[in-house]
């Protein structure tokens, strides 16, 4: 066939017959088939159903095998065993990653909420926690990690928004846990704040309340108690020891105030990520062992915003804070990665609300040697477009 | 430009000889299909996928449960698809007996789907057994909820079976087989589009509850459809080909820039709400009021698109019985070539919608930049698509598919390439994609359009084989596939799974993660895009063979409308070309 004749309209006439208008067969075409009995059609129609159900069947069977999932799965290494995913069954809340488990059904027992044991494999130690090992699990309440666990990959324990609290066995080498948050053994790096740790700390110091629908409540803005509830559990002193905030440490954390301390030295990628309460950081230049607060004369001098020699701010650490509405940028900084304050300015009845202008303590020259990723500044709308909010230099920080 | 001038006017109620649509006609097809084509794009919004922002942002459904529902919905979907495969290729015209026992299957599958939203039916089993333990292990999901939800299916199948026969019978005479489910659905489907954003589901605590009572939503606003219809029927607007594809590459084409101007205010006005994408107000004012509009415009069209496929009269029409269906869909050679394509095609299924990805979690795009690049890549179509007449006389439909296929593949791999080395410089890489997609974008639309017609052509030839269309005894080709492409369509999700991809996107804001989110996927669908262009070295179906279909099928429709007034039968319904 001749690509140029592709769609030539030539003009067709067929002199069909009245009595061939259902039999009869273009060149090069099938002839038509319509109402005529086929051959061996008895044969045909066998093979037919039996080739669609082994098909359905065999392809059925692989599709259930894929969406099954085994609630724990290890993978073997040179150490141990390496947490890889854990699925909830939808009714285990606490979970100890310390040796290979496996679910165990009682089969006289009716009540599907505690049917159930996990049954530990003692001779299989787990010796790490794989990226995405939990990933957003709705009902697990407490981790407790194992005196082997020498490994957690910063990623292990995803948006598990029912988190209240991690115990770490206290002969782990590697890492501790302080009012159940995760830190390294040296106090150097904190893990992962649960995001449900304010629900711990409520019931901890008496402030939890249920509504009608067993739903958790918090004191009401106006009462007596809330300033003490926003003290004791929304306020969180990250310990003066601390000099890095790892990656997705505080995601979703239900915190108001959090206190930095001078020591601190990298905030990493997705460190305060959308902390939707979040509405003021501040820096301490005392000494603090725990993470609970006291009071700010217990943290020695205190100032508002980023503490002095931090050094490096990864990218999304603060996005989407949109209740934070003061940023200082200390002279110490030399890194802020991509979007890092995005989404923390917003329009309100027409004007500016949030973080609506970046403070610099460093001067125009100097802050251009600050590597800078895509963004890092906040946008807000304007005029159809998004424009950053201005940097101002030479800034003095603020006070509250 | 006179003589264009005085074509238009001598033609415009008129059709010239050899032609079917008169002009007034192609100004009629720009708004019907027009407001159709947007409104049925605004429904994208809402789907019951990981994607749709209203199950990303407020349902949050863990991605695997998606999967694990299709699979439940599986062996029923087999058995109704029988009933409707019948139904539908019979046009709804039934022998009375048969009538009345699928009216009475479908109405049992409705009082049972119901019984099992009532009532609990996982009570009836051991709690401990391995089947009941094993529903609680599957993701999202738990015993109660796999009931639930099988029963939702067993609802919505015999709810859409019913409807089909009922109203397809009835309408089907008066506004052809294309556009007639518009008239019964439009008002339903308006309905559901409000309730859809008013009605607070997504606020049920518990995961698996959310799910179910999800899946009845969302299936109950399915059963109502409001799809791009009138652009189907203007598919088969004429038995002249040339005309097919200028109906298809002019007021077609014009038609949608509708969508076009929607697609540019939809994100402006979307922008400027609180909290964007993931604001409710966007699910219950922005997208409502939309569509409500849109289908208002498409209803004052609709009558005035016709459909001309030379046929006989309804009352006259070849009786299809089951396995004549069956056997006749799988003598068509060319749908076999093409059914090849969509089984190698779904070595992408599960994908996440890069573009998207792009958009907002590379770019963080929103408001008129957005609807600005949006628009401009949509755009880089247009020309080309104008040209189509050349192109599709130039080349072969075997060339151009190719040539898309080759593209498709090409342009993939740079916008993988892109992500994977350089991700990190958001300028670069994203002018790179965005150049790309351009370029995609304009050597898409020819194909498309090929495309098109190439399934026209398929449904002519089938017609000329079997004496009806056989649309949908088609999907028995799912049969042999449809397990294969779900089963392939779980590797992706399980791979993304293992990525960190699960029920929060905000996981795509993590670099590495989102990096190897986007490009895994890529590059497998790279490798099908490759293999889908074997297929169509087999396709020689030109025009003339076409052409001669057509005169077969006019003559078949010209004798048996003569037969049936000469014996003195009312018809209906015919088209003789």
């Amino acid at each position: 066939m001749s690509k140029k004749t592709n769609n030539t309209e030539e003009p067709v006439i067929l002199n069909i017959p009245d009595d061939e208008i259902w039999t009869y067969q273009v060149e090069g075409l099938a002839p038509p088939r319509i109402n005529k009995p086929y051959r061996h059609f008895t044969l045909k129609k066998i093979i037919f159903a039996l080739t669609i159900i082994v098909a359905v069947s065999v392809s059925c069977w692989f599709s259930v095998q894929t969406i099954q999932t085994d609630t724990f799965k290890y993978n073997s290494t040179e150490n141990g065993y390496e947490l890889t995913k854990f699925s909830n069954t939808g009714n285990i809340t606490v979970l100890d990653i310390d040796f290979v488990s496996d679910i165990e059904y009682e089969s006289d027992n009716p009540d599907v909420m505690s049917n159930f044991k996990i049954k530990k494999d003692t001779s299989k130690k787990v010796t790490s926690v794989g990226k995405y090992a939990l990933n957003c699990d709705e009902k697990i309440k407490v981790i407790t990690i194992g005196k082997d666990v020498t490994d957690i990959d910063p990623k292990a324990f995803y948006s598990c928004y029912a988190l209240q609290r991690f115990d770490v066995d206290e002969n782990n080498p590697n890492y501790c846990s302080v009012d159940g948050v995760l830190y390294t053994k040296d106090m150097k790096r904190i893990i992962c704040h649960p995001c449900d740790h304010d629900a711990f700390l409520a019931e901890q110091f008496g402030f939890t309340q249920y509504d009608e629908n067993g739903v958790p409540t918090e004191p009401d803005v106006n009462s007596k108690e809330y300033d003490r509830y926003v003290e004791q559990v929304l306020t969180f002193v990250v310990p003066s020891s601390v000099e890095t905030i790892g990656e997705l440490c505080f995601n979703y954390a239900n915190i108001k105030n959090v206190y930095l301390p001078e020591g601190l030295k990298t905030v990493e990628t997705l460190g305060f990520f959308k902390m939707t309460q979040l509405s003021s950081i501040y820096s301490y230049k005392g000494e603090a062992e725990v993470s609970r607060f006291e009071s700010e004369e217990a943290l020695g001098e205190v100032y508002v915003s980023l503490p002095d020699g931090l050094y490096f701010i990864g990218s999304d650490a603060f996005s989407y804070n949109q209740s934070l509405s003061y940023m200082y940028i200390p002279k110490s900084v030399t890194y802020i990665g991509h979007h890092a304050f995005w989404d923390t300015v917003y329009k309100q009845d027409n004007s500016l609300a949030g973080v609506t202008a970046i403070n610099a303590e460093a001067s125009a020259e100097a802050f251009e040697a600050v590597q800078t990723g895509n963004n890092w500044r906040p946008q807000y709308d304007y005029l159809l477009f998004k424009k950053s909010v201005d940097i101002i230099y030479n800034a003095k920080r603020g006070t509250e | 430009m006179r003589s264009l001038i005085s074509e238009l006017k001598t033609h415009w109620h008129q059709p010239a000889e050899g032609k079917y649509v008169p002009y007034k006609e192609y100004v009629d097809v720009v708004f019907a299909v027009g407001s159709n084509y947007a409104g049925s794009k605004v429904l994208e919004y809402i789907t019951f996928l990981s994607s749709c922002y209203l199950i990303m942002y407020h349902y949050k459904l863990p991605y695997l449960t998606f999967s694990v529902i299709s699979i439940l919905n599986m062996p029923l979907g087999y058995i109704s698809a029988l009933m409707w495969w019948f139904v539908c290729d019979n046009l709804g015209f039934l022998p009375k007996k048969t009538e009345r026992k699928l009216y009475a299957v479908y109405v049992g599958m409705m009082l049972f789907g119901i019984s099992t939203i009532l009532f609990d039916y996982s009570r009836l089993f051991d709690p401990s057994s391995p089947f009941i333990t094993y529903l609680n292990g599957l993701e999202g999901m738990n015993a109660t909820a796999c009931f639930k939800t099988f029963g939702t299916h067993f609802l919505y199948t015999g709810w859409v079976g019913a409807r089909n026969i009922f109203w397809r019978k009835k309408l089907l005479p008066k506004y052809g087989r294309y556009k007639y489910s518009l008239y019964c659905d439009v008002i339903p489907k308006c309905v559901m589009v409000i309730l859809i954003g008013w009605l607070p589901v997504y606020n049920i605590p518990d995961v698996a509850t959310r799910v179910w009572v999800a899946n009845l939503l969302f299936a109950t606003f399915n059963v109502f459809g409001f799809a791009n219809n009138l652009e189907t029927c203007t598919r088969s607007i004429s038995p002249n080909l040339q005309e097919r594809i200028l109906v298809r590459s002019y007021p077609v084409k014009i038609s949608h820039f509708f969508h076009t101007i929607v697609s540019i205010i939809l994100p402006v006005i979307i922008g400027m709400l609180r909290y964007e994408w993931a604001d409710i107000n966007v699910y219950r004012y922005v997208i409502p009021i939309t569509f409500i509009v849109l289908a208002i415009f498409t209803m004052f069209f609709a009558g005035r698109v016709k459909e001309r496929i030379p046929q006989p009269p309804v009352e006259k029409k070849v009786q299809i019985n089951f396995w004549d269906g069956m056997f006749g869909v799988l003598h068509n050679k060319y749908l076999l070539i093409n059914k090849i394509v969509e089984l190698i095609d779904s070595l992408g299924n599960g994908m996440l919608p890069f573009v998207t990805i792009i958009y907002f979690y590379t770019f963080r795009l929103s408001g008129l930049p957005y609807s600005l690049l949006v628009a401009l890549i949509s755009f880089a179509g247009t020309p080309p698509d104008l040209m189509s007449p050349y192109f599709l006389k130039r080349f072969s439909y075997k060339q151009i598919m190719i040539f898309y296929q080759v593209t498709r593949a090409l342009g993939n791999a740079l916008i993988a390439g892109a992500m994977w080395f350089c991700g990190d410089n958001i300028n670069l890489c994203g002018t790179i994609c965005v150049v790309v997609m351009f370029f995609m974008e304009m050597t898409k639309t020819v194909p498309t359009t090929a495309g098109h017609d190439m399934n026209v052509r398929i449904g002519d030839y089938q017609m000329y084989l079997s004496g009806e269309r056989l649309e949908n005894f088609s999907g028995v080709y799912g049969w042999f596939t449809g397990p294969v492409t779900s089963f392939v369509g779980l590797i992706i999700p399980v791979l993304l799974l293992r990525y960190g991809f699960n029920s929060n996107w905000d996981v795509l804001f993590i670099d590495d993660s989102r990096r190897n989110i986007i490009v895994i996927p890529l590059l497998v669908d790279v490798v099908g895009f490759l293999l889908m262009t074997i297929p169509y070295f087999f396709w020689d179906y030109d025009s003339k063979k076409q052409n001669m279909v057509m005169e077969v099928l006019k003559r078949r429709a010209e004798v048996t409308e003569k037969n049936a007034l000469e014996a003195g039968e009312t018809v209906s319904g015919s088209y003789k070309g």
